[in-house]
């Protein structure tokens, strides 16, 4: 925040809508393109920027900076817009304030985007964005505070998870300015002098107060506590990236990362998801549906994606983890029951998980970067297009590919080995236990990123 | 509001530059489809059904997903009506390919069909 200019702007009050103005018009022509422009997927704004260079932006803007993508929102736009007329007067039902609902709509997003392959599709792209939007809309009308961000976005909860591994995080400049601190503006607003029931600024709408906070789980960036704070004291800082799960202190708005399944279970979905989405797009996934549907006698791609889905993000990580946990118990001495294990370790897995989801959408970004011109181009009819020039050469991404991965394992491996040492009798053994989980998910996903891209629209012939 | 009118007004323009009547049909050898070399041969006719000859025919191969390279061809007429270019398929999966047809009065014409499936070399 002390950058010059960056860090001005990031200080004004409306310049989290600067932001986010722009994403809400290119936002607004891509549903408009994606309905009604050409239904060809290189060709269609819709397809090209979502499935191009929004997810590829996204995860490379969390590996140099931080959630500036949440920052920038449209989705926020239209429903802080909206609450100038609906104010919620409902709080979000106790039992669903953790993660599994949003756990069951990331994976159900995945799914669709296999089923009705959204890649090749601008109208159901589309129909995608207006959902978020639509969806964002509903339930922050219906109820307080940010309950769309925190309990129910799917693209939130992949940067949750994506940005315990970025290099800045919104966090307190001195904590003893916050000891001396009585009005708590961070968590609860600045109120009106005269009308302590008038918000003239919004504290942390997704209940994170300031001062017991620690990493960015969570943080949408909205800088509201930035705004909020009368003395200065909240900024965006530099920090180890994945440092925030090594340590497992009472974090504010979350509780204990040990304590929290929900958690472990979105990280989870976060990194065999990356893998299962990866291997969606090579050619060994066709002879492995054909397969399943051969010998289950199935001719239809429904069932067939969902045992599939099954395998990779239910038996695999069971199994795996779940040796991975009992080794830890019986080799490494731990006593811990192997579901606290489980738990506790599964968060070392969110770095190497941000690492293929960076391999797979950073080669998409890469490969066909300067698509967006033709594509924009044609859209606005300016000029001729130009569709030869599609981005770098795919050799040369999967060097970046590889890099990501080795990245993504350096950062697991390393966070397995900090969570050992602290909290295990024997921490070499167990260290060993988890790298080596790390290790093999890595291995699939360098094999992966080795096959060659196939993208059918069908899997196999249907009966 | 400005970019968006600029916007509509493009997609607006873009569609309405095809003719109607004009019918291609394709071949594609070898069948099934696999990565690298394949022939593709088109009978193109006009409104009548009669074999539109003269014609510039220009071939542009896309993938299903956004963002991969497109791979160009021209189509040589053989036969009245009849043109055939090679293109070098790329990649395996679903291809769409549009064919370019410029009439031999400037009139452009264009038509897409697709090769679903095309097979790992």
């Amino acid at each position: 925040m002390r950058v010059p200019l960056i860090g001005s702007l990031l200080k004004q009050r409306h310049a989290r809508t600067l932001f986010q103005i722009p994403i809400f018009i290119i936002s607004v022509a891509m549903i408009v393109h994606g309905l009604f422009g050409p239904q060809l997927a290189p060709k269609n704004l819709a397809t090209t920027f979502t499935w191009v260079h929004f997810r590829g932006a996204l995860v490379l803007v969390l590996l140099f900076a931080g959630n500036f993508f949440c920052f920038a929102c449209p989705f926020m736009l239209v429903r802080n817009f909206a609450r100038k007329f609906v104010r919620p007067v409902r709080n979000w039902p106790r039992r669903l304030r953790n993660k599994w609902l949003s756990i069951a709509l990331f994976v159900a997003m995945l799914f669709v985007y296999e089923w009705l392959d959204l890649w090749a599709s601008p109208w159901w792209t589309a129909w995608l964005i207006i959902t978020y939007f639509a969806g964002a809309l509903v339930i922050d009308s219906i109820f307080k505070h940010a309950t769309f961000c925190k309990f129910v976005c799917p693209i939130g909860q992949f940067n949750f998870v994506a940005s315990t591994a970025s290099p800045l995080e919104v966090a307190v400049r001195d904590h003893d300015v916050c000891n001396q601190c009585v009005t708590k503006d961070c968590i609860r607003g600045v109120r009106e002098p005269a009308a302590p029931l008038v918000v003239i600024q919004r504290g942390c709408e997704l209940a994170l107060y300031q001062p017991r906070k620690t990493g960015n789980l969570d943080c949408n960036f909205c800088l509201d506590c930035v705004q909020a704070c009368p003395y200065d004291n909240v900024g965006i800082m530099s920090r180890v990236p994945a440092a925030e799960l090594t340590t497992d202190p009472m974090r504010s708005g979350i509780g204990f990362l040990s304590k929290r399944k929900d958690l472990a279970a979105l990280v989870i979905v976060f990194t065999f998801g990356a893998l299962l989405n990866a291997f969606g797009m090579v050619s060994p996934v066709y002879a492995l549906e054909q397969w399943i549907a051969n010998a289950l006698g199935i001719s239809y791609e429904l069932p067939v994606l969902a045992f599939v889905f099954a395998l990779f993000l239910v038996v695999e990580p069971v199994l795996l983890i779940g040796v991975a946990a009992w080794l830890t118990r019986v080799w490494g001495g731990s006593r811990k029951p192997l579901l606290s294990i489980a738990v506790r370790y599964s968060y070392s897995l969110a770095p190497l998980g941000f690492g293929i989801w960076l391999a797979h959408f950073g080669f998409h970004f890469l490969t066909g970067l300067y698509t967006i011109i033709p594509v924009t181009q044609s859209a606005f009819g300016l000029g001729e297009a130009r569709w030869g020039m599609p981005g770098l050469a795919p050799n040369v991404v999967q060097l970046f590919e590889f890099g990501f991965i080795g990245l993504g394992l350096l950062g697991s491996v390393l966070v397995s080995y900090a969570i050992a040492a602290v909290e295990e009798v024997r921490p070499v053994r167990v260290f060993i236990v988890w790298a080596a989980l790390s290790l093999i998910i890595a291995a699939g996903a360098f094999w992966l990123m080795s096959q060659p891209m196939e993208m059918r629209a069908v899997a196999f012939a249907s009966g | 509001m400005c970019l968006l009118c600029l916007f509509l007004a493009g997609f607006i323009s873009c569609r309405n530059q095809s003719p109607s009547g004009f019918t291609v049909t394709a071949e594609i050898t070898p069948q099934p489809a696999r990565v690298g070399q394949a022939t593709i041969a088109l009978r193109v006719t006009g409104a009548s059904g009669k074999p539109v000859t003269g014609a510039r025919v220009a071939l542009e191969g896309n993938m299903s997903h956004a963002g991969m390279a497109p791979v160009f061809a021209d189509a040589a007429e053989f036969e009245p009506g009849r043109y055939r270019a090679n293109m070098e398929l790329s990649m395996a999966g679903d291809w769409i390919i549009l064919v370019h047809v410029t009439l031999p009065g400037g009139e452009k014409v264009e038509r897409q069909f697709e090769v679903k499936g095309v097979a790992p070399a």
